[in-house]
């Protein structure tokens, strides 16, 4: 359980010293209240934590109708932009659903994405809006869409020294909804995110599946246009809840993570055509 | 192994150097066990519960899951400290004036949390308020009198 903490000055010096770490000893700490967890569980043993609390990567800034968010920044402050609800719906949602507000003033957009939880409320959303992402590490700068990032639990393709810098999410009519047993502090049986894109295109995303978050373009092809009929809509959620791989687990089983998206991903697609054209 | 060294916080307004603080120690350990601040509560320690709530530069945050390290040099407020804080001392005579606990071991979460929230913005309805502390667990109260405390606070406006 003991490790020691390195508290990097700039960015230079924490890619250089996660780097010399090696990624078998050390963990990357940005709010912590997912990783304190699982060392504290046992889950990881890391000998090393990199703090990044001193580096200047706590941005929220709009452009041209996208936002881009400094790993670094609280939940809670990417939660408190005025903009976000409106432009961004499914997004704010999310947000609101991870732990309480408490847990929001230290657990970071960056971290959640790193640890790369299956049960991760954010990731579904950042994908059917089609968030990249920026990296910084040995080799510089490095710009990709998110869904190439995520491997599985804890596993994603950053390199070794390399660090998550920011994130670009687009403005789009999107939802988010999720069950679970109690609304705050606990982890999604399922989640469910649903955006369309300016073409009248829809992404449909899920998560509670193994081994990570991701999207059903299969489903996402039976929609299209601003209202897609009855129909349409219920065939999109039959193919979800056919496709994704749900496991039974201590959260729930197998057939009502099934059952469950089905409900989710219909009225996901309700809630996005009430909010009109992007 | 961890290492350990001086650690600089400043808690209720006191600049505190406490001798080495292991890099891997928790903020709710260090307050409870370093500087004997033992009203902040712990509970479940996996951020749940809310029991061990104090707030850091004024914002809300579980110190179960905070190194100390990580606040270093930033202003920690614990229940202790409440009385000083004019929106603390406001919580704490609605919490008294309502009866809003039983056993009183997740109280100090309770005010902590509705204190930082009203440091935050003084304008949330009781409404909110209620909706942002499901993160603060009560065994005892069925919230009733909690619920009661928060909504006395917004009337008082």
């Amino acid at each position: 359980m003991a490790f020691r903490l390195l508290t990097p000055e700039n960015e230079a010096e924490a890619i250089r010293l996660l780097r010399d770490a090696g990624p078998a000893a050390s963990a990357v700490l940005a709010g912590g209240t997912d990783l304190l967890h699982d060392v504290d569980f046992g889950l990881i043993r890391p000998t090393t934590l990199l703090s990044l609390r001193k580096l200047p990567w706590k941005e929220l800034h709009w452009h041209d109708g996208r936002l881009t968010i400094g790993s670094t920044l609280p939940l809670a402050e990417l939660e408190s932009d005025p903009e976000l609800p409106s432009r961004i719906p499914g997004l704010y949602t999310a947000v609101r659903a991870v732990g309480s507000r408490t847990l929001r003033h230290r657990a970071t957009l960056g971290g959640n994405i790193a640890r790369c939880a299956p049960t991760s409320d954010l990731l579904p959303t950042l994908l059917v809006l089609g968030a990249t992402v920026r990296t910084v590490g040995p080799a510089g700068e490095r710009d990709l869409p998110l869904a190439e990032l995520l491997v599985g639990s804890r596993r994603t393709t950053l390199g070794v020294g390399e660090l998550l810098r920011s994130v670009t999410v687009p403005s789009a009519p999107s939802a988010y909804l999720w069950q679970r047993v109690r609304p705050v502090n606990d982890v999604s049986q399922v989640g469910v995110a649903v955006a369309r894109d300016g073409r009248g295109g829809w992404g449909v995303a899920v998560g509670g599946v193994l081994p990570v978050p991701r999207r059903f373009p299969s489903a996402e092809a039976l929609l299209s246009g601003s209202s897609p009929s009855r129909e349409a809509v219920q065939a999109a959620a039959a193919r979800t809840a056919e496709e994704a791989p749900f496991v039974s687990d201590k959260r729930a089983s197998e057939e009502y993570r099934r059952r469950l998206v089905r409900v989710l991903v219909e009225r996901a697609i309700a809630n996005v055509v009430r909010q009109g054209a992007p | 192994m961890s290492a350990s060294r001086e650690l600089r916080l400043t808690v209720n307004g006191i600049s505190r150097v406490i001798a080495e603080v292991p890099d891997d120690e928790r903020l709710l350990d260090t307050l409870r066990w370093r500087l004997g601040l033992k009203g902040t509560k712990e509970g479940c320690r996996t951020g749940g519960c809310g029991a061990c709530t104090v707030l850091v530069d004024g914002r809300s945050v579980l110190s179960c899951l905070t190194l100390s390290r990580e606040v270093e040099e930033q202003a920690v407020t614990t229940v202790e400290g409440l009385a000083e804080d004019p929106v603390g001392s406001q919580v704490q005579a609605a919490f008294v004036r309502e009866a809003g606990l039983q056993c009183g071991y997740c109280t100090p979460g309770f005010v902590m949390a509705l204190t930082g929230l009203l440091r935050e913005d003084p304008r949330r309805s009781a409404e909110e308020l209620l909706e942002e502390l499901h993160g603060n667990l009560c065994r005892c109260t069925g919230y009733v009198a909690i619920s009661r405390a928060v909504r006395s606070l917004t009337e008082e406006r």
